[in-house]
């Protein structure tokens, strides 16, 4: 008998099978439209009542925007910016402007990373700022800022400036900016009286420059309390942990106005009679510093937690003084690590300053509300409120929003964040 | 040979780290106290120079005296009622606003958290811009925009906005439509109550037995349903026994306004504090002759009132009512009577309040939704359940994790946030603890009640929190 044996096997000789053209509905415009927009029935339903809300709202918003009587906001535009701050002496702010452009310049180009981020933001609006005819002044000040900005990014990038001395000029930026602002220094507990020019008194300083001038001391001048408080947290004697503990929670605890109301009132209650009362401005800062302190020191917690232990041990069998091993192993692990959460932070206390409106302070929301009572626009039909606050709402929005950019661009470059 | 040159001896005490530990601690709380006297101090000295109207003195005898000043809304408030009470009525305001806030920003920032990572390109768009709005924007202006721009910007009343039978947006309110509960409802809050019980009761018998018998099902429909049953079967029973209170009385004054109360003590007039007034009963208005001139209800407060009546009524009569009444804001006169009014303050401040945290919590619902693993979601595609079912019964419950901590601290800045009523003026907790102060100056006494009230509220919703958080936290082995 003979078995027969037949291959089965088909062997494919049309190997590899010609290229076909995806379907044109999986790919393209088609196939983005089909994947995002009308995958389903009830995804397409979604799609048109979304875009039927989306256009009544666009609609809305453009016959607003066209409509609106926006002559208030820009005849007070330096009412916005400066507050009362006299016409004639406008050269100091300006001062200050171009200082901090050549330090951001310098930093950008120096550190690169979150500070390139945020000096790009800045060009951005000094050119803007340098465009619009805001006054011919101004458009000045505004494209030297941006030139001296640009000037400080190549020569930080090509000149090994050492960190600690631009750190240092941004530390001495601080008292500097206060000098100039006010003409001189004016320290009576002290008996210091010295002046280039007259003096601006800090009740006439308002605006824009107002608010930036607290968030930014509200946060540079808690880094320091933020950092022992963190550092105090961790620590193994309870007394004075149990401070630090019942500091930090009874300020988180407590809304900011009620500490803002405290510091109005109570902080020249707690200064010896001789020492007369400091000034608002004094009093709101001290408030939002106290304030902010508390929240730092807990951002800080969380970047000295995230550093391994063996961090510790390491600089220990090194022969590192507790205090050298928290200044060159420790901090400057765990600062890197906090720059996001420190960043967010910035942007909630820029946002919470609107606050000093209601102590008194003639910052950006109180300009506001001045504006709005000006006896010109009184017979406006409507009023002026939603305008005013729509224009204030912007100006928050692109500091913040910015901010919050150049943030979440750093993290991503550092792999914060990132999951699977 | 040398000895060894380890060292045996204890160190000098000046080097001995217990001993540096325990000396640094006494020096820290040594110069701790002594910064606390030196400012106490200055205190003291600066009050005495005072001449404020409490004297100079911390004491807390101001509790108790007359307020003088009136509270716009919330618990009813006379200005002949102490400072203690006053201070109460803003608390209980800022509960008012606080609670009602939480519920409505979850519901918002649960959907808006949702449809950022819808996979609808145009809604989780749309729902990013509002996001980034209005958390970018500070919650003042917010709220000055909503009250100024907004709310002030509503017509009169007279040509108030109708929004169908819901109600009607004026400059001076929102008034809408509301369903009560009446007079006879307290019986039927009491079934609610018993069907409550009974539900968590049989709920939880129901989970045992799915447990032991190693069942799948629901544990909580057989709760919900009888929970349901209950509340109908109350409903109804409530309804048919219910009465109106024996002694019960009206007051008519100038033939078209009243209250309607139960006479306590019987003596037929109105006292306040003494008779309890009888809400959301339904009246008739009789005049002389017989002939009905008006049907109503009376208010939360007992009160009624008609305008433009064509005779002066003489005579009341009242029906019992249903445990629940529908109330339709009516415009009577100068002003909207009946429904749920929110003042410009209240609505303004809870609109602001909403919208600005239901922007946070959405962006804390998608970091929950997106921190779930890819994994999760495929393997549950695999086994047949749609999006819909993923996201119920794989995502959200893994998603919580995360979400509950952050959350926390949303819901307390929330009530924090509602101290930015003093910018609008509605008499919460530290507005009408300024007002205090203004008229008292014991500025160091109300700070330290305000403050420890805000800690409270943190501490309690911070211990709650934590207790869900650890029910829904992963069980691990």
């Amino acid at each position: 008998m003979t078995t027969e044996i037949r291959s089965t096997t088909w062997v494919n000789t049309d190997h590899p099978a010609p290229a076909q053209k995806p379907p044109v509905t999986e790919v393209g415009v088609i196939g983005w439209l089909r994947a995002n927009l009308f995958s389903s029935v009830g995804n397409t339903i979604l799609t048109l009542v979304t875009a039927v809300a989306l256009y009544f709202i666009v609609t809305g918003l453009v016959r607003w925007v066209s409509g609106a009587f926006w002559q208030p906001v820009w005849e007070n535009r330096k009412l916005f910016a400066v507050g009362l701050y006299p016409i004639a002496q406008m050269w100091q702010p300006a001062a200050v402007l171009l200082m901090v452009s050549a330090l951001f310049g310098l930093s950008a180009g120096r550190w690169g990373s979150i500070m390139r981020n945020l000096g790009v933001g800045l060009a951005a609006l000094l050119l803007l700022f340098a465009i619009i005819p805001i006054g011919a002044q101004a458009q000045l000040v505004m494209a030297a800022g941006l030139g001296l900005l640009l000037i400080g990014y190549i020569a930080g990038a090509r000149v090994p400036i050492a960190s600690r001395w631009l750190a240092l000029a941004w530390v001495l930026s601080m008292p500097a900016t206060f000098i100039l602002l006010a003409g001189g220094l004016n320290l009576p507990a002290l008996g210091v009286r010295w002046q280039f020019v007259p003096f601006v008194e800090v009740n006439l300083w308002g605006g824009l420059m107002l608010t930036m001038l607290l968030a930014v001391v509200g946060i540079a001048l808690s880094f320091p309390i933020g950092v022992l408080l963190a550092l105090g947290r961790r620590s193994k004697l309870p007394v004075i942990k149990w401070f630090c503990v019942g500091y930090i929670e009874l300020i988180r605890g407590v809304p900011l106005i009620t500490l803002l109301f405290m510091g109005m009132t109570m902080l020249p209650l707690f200064l010896p009679s001789g020492w007369g009362n400091p000034s608002l401005l004094v009093r709101a800062m001290t408030a939002i510093t106290l304030f902010s302190a508390a929240y730092l020191a807990e951002n800080v917690r969380g970047g000295l937690q995230a550093i391994p232990k063996g961090q510790y041990e390491a600089a220990d069998a090194l022969g590192l003084s507790a205090f050298d091993s928290l200044r060159f192993i420790i901090l400057p692990q765990a600062l890197t690590k906090v720059i996001p959460a420190i960043v967010g932070q910035f942007i909630g206390l820029f946002k919470d300053t609107s606050l000093a409106s209601l102590v008194g302070l003639l910052e950006l929301v109180a300009v506001g509300k001045a504006v709005i009572q000006q006896p010109e626009w009184l017979g406006t039909p409507g009023g002026i409120a939603r305008e005013v606050y729509v224009f204030i709402a912007v100006v928050f929005f692109v500091f913040s929003y910015g901010m919050s950019f150049a943030s979440r661009k750093l993290e991503s470059k550092l792999g914060f964040g990132k999951r699977q | 040979m040398a000895s060894s040159t380890f060292p045996t001896a204890r160190p000098p005490f000046y080097r001995d780290t217990r001993v540096i530990a325990i000396v640094l601690q006494l020096i820290f709380l040594i110069a701790l106290l002594l910064t606390g006297w030196f400012l106490y101090s200055n205190m003291v000295a600066r009050l005495a120079a005072s001449n404020t109207a409490a004297g100079g003195a911390l004491s807390w005898a101001f509790l108790n005296q007359t307020a003088g000043f009136g509270i716009s809304e919330g618990p009813a408030f006379r200005p002949d009622e102490s400072y203690g009470r006053a201070f109460l009525v803003g608390v209980a305001n800022t509960l008012r606003v606080g609670v009602v806030g939480i519920v409505l920003a979850t519901l918002l920032g649960l959907f808006a958290g949702i449809a950022r990572v819808s996979t609808n390109w145009l809604l989780s768009r749309l729902a990013a811009v509002y996001v980034e709005i209005f958390r970018s924007t500070p919650l003042l202006v917010q709220l000055l925009f909503w009250y100024v721009g907004v709310i002030a910007a509503l017509p009169s009343i007279q040509e108030a906005t109708e929004l169908g039978n819901l109600g009607y947006l004026t400059n001076r309110g929102i008034h809408l439509t509301w369903i009560f509960i009446t007079e006879t409802g307290r019986m039927w809050l009491i079934w609610l109550l018993a069907g409550f019980v009974l539900g968590v009761v049989v709920g939880w018998l129901r989970r045992r037995q799915l447990e032991r018998n190693g069942l799948t099902g629901s544990a909580a429909l057989p709760g919900v349903l009888v929970f349901l049953a209950l509340a109908v079967i109350g409903y109804f029973a409530a309804d048919m026994t219910a009465s109106m209170p024996e002694a019960t009385a009206y007051e008519l004054r100038r033939g078209d306004r009243g209250t309607l109360f139960e006479d306590v003590n019987r003596n037929g007039v109105y006292e306040p504090g003494v008779d309890r007034t009888l809400a959301y009963v339904p009246i008739k208005l009789f005049d002389r002759d017989g002939q009905v001139v008006a049907t109503g209800l009376t208010e939360g407060d007992g009160t009624f009132r008609f305008i433009n009546l064509p005779a002066e009524a003489v005579r009341l009569e009242w029906e019992t009512p249903a445990p629940l009444a529908v109330s339709e804001p009516q415009l009577q006169g100068f002003n909207f009577r009946g429904g749920l009014s929110l003042t410009p303050e209240f609505a303004a401040l809870l609109i602001a309040l909403v919208v600005y945290t239901g922007a946070f919590i959405a962006e804390i619902v998608r970091a929950g939704i997106s921190a779930v693993n890819k994994g999760q979601w495929e393997a549950s595609r695999a086994l047949g359940l749609n999006t819909g079912q993923t996201l119920r019964l794989i995502v959200l419950p893994q998603a919580l994790r995360v979400i509950i901590p952050p959350l926390t601290s949303q819901y307390l800045n929330l009530v924090k946030n509602s101290s930015l009523a003093i910018a609008v003026g509605y008499p919460d907790l530290f507005n009408v603890s300024r007002t205090i102060v203004n008229q008292t100056g014991a500025e160091v006494q109300v700070i330290l009640m305000v403050m420890g009230t805000y800690l409270s509220f943190s501490l309690i919703t911070s211990l709650f929190m934590n207790w869900y958080n650890k029910r829904i936290a992963l069980v691990e082995r």
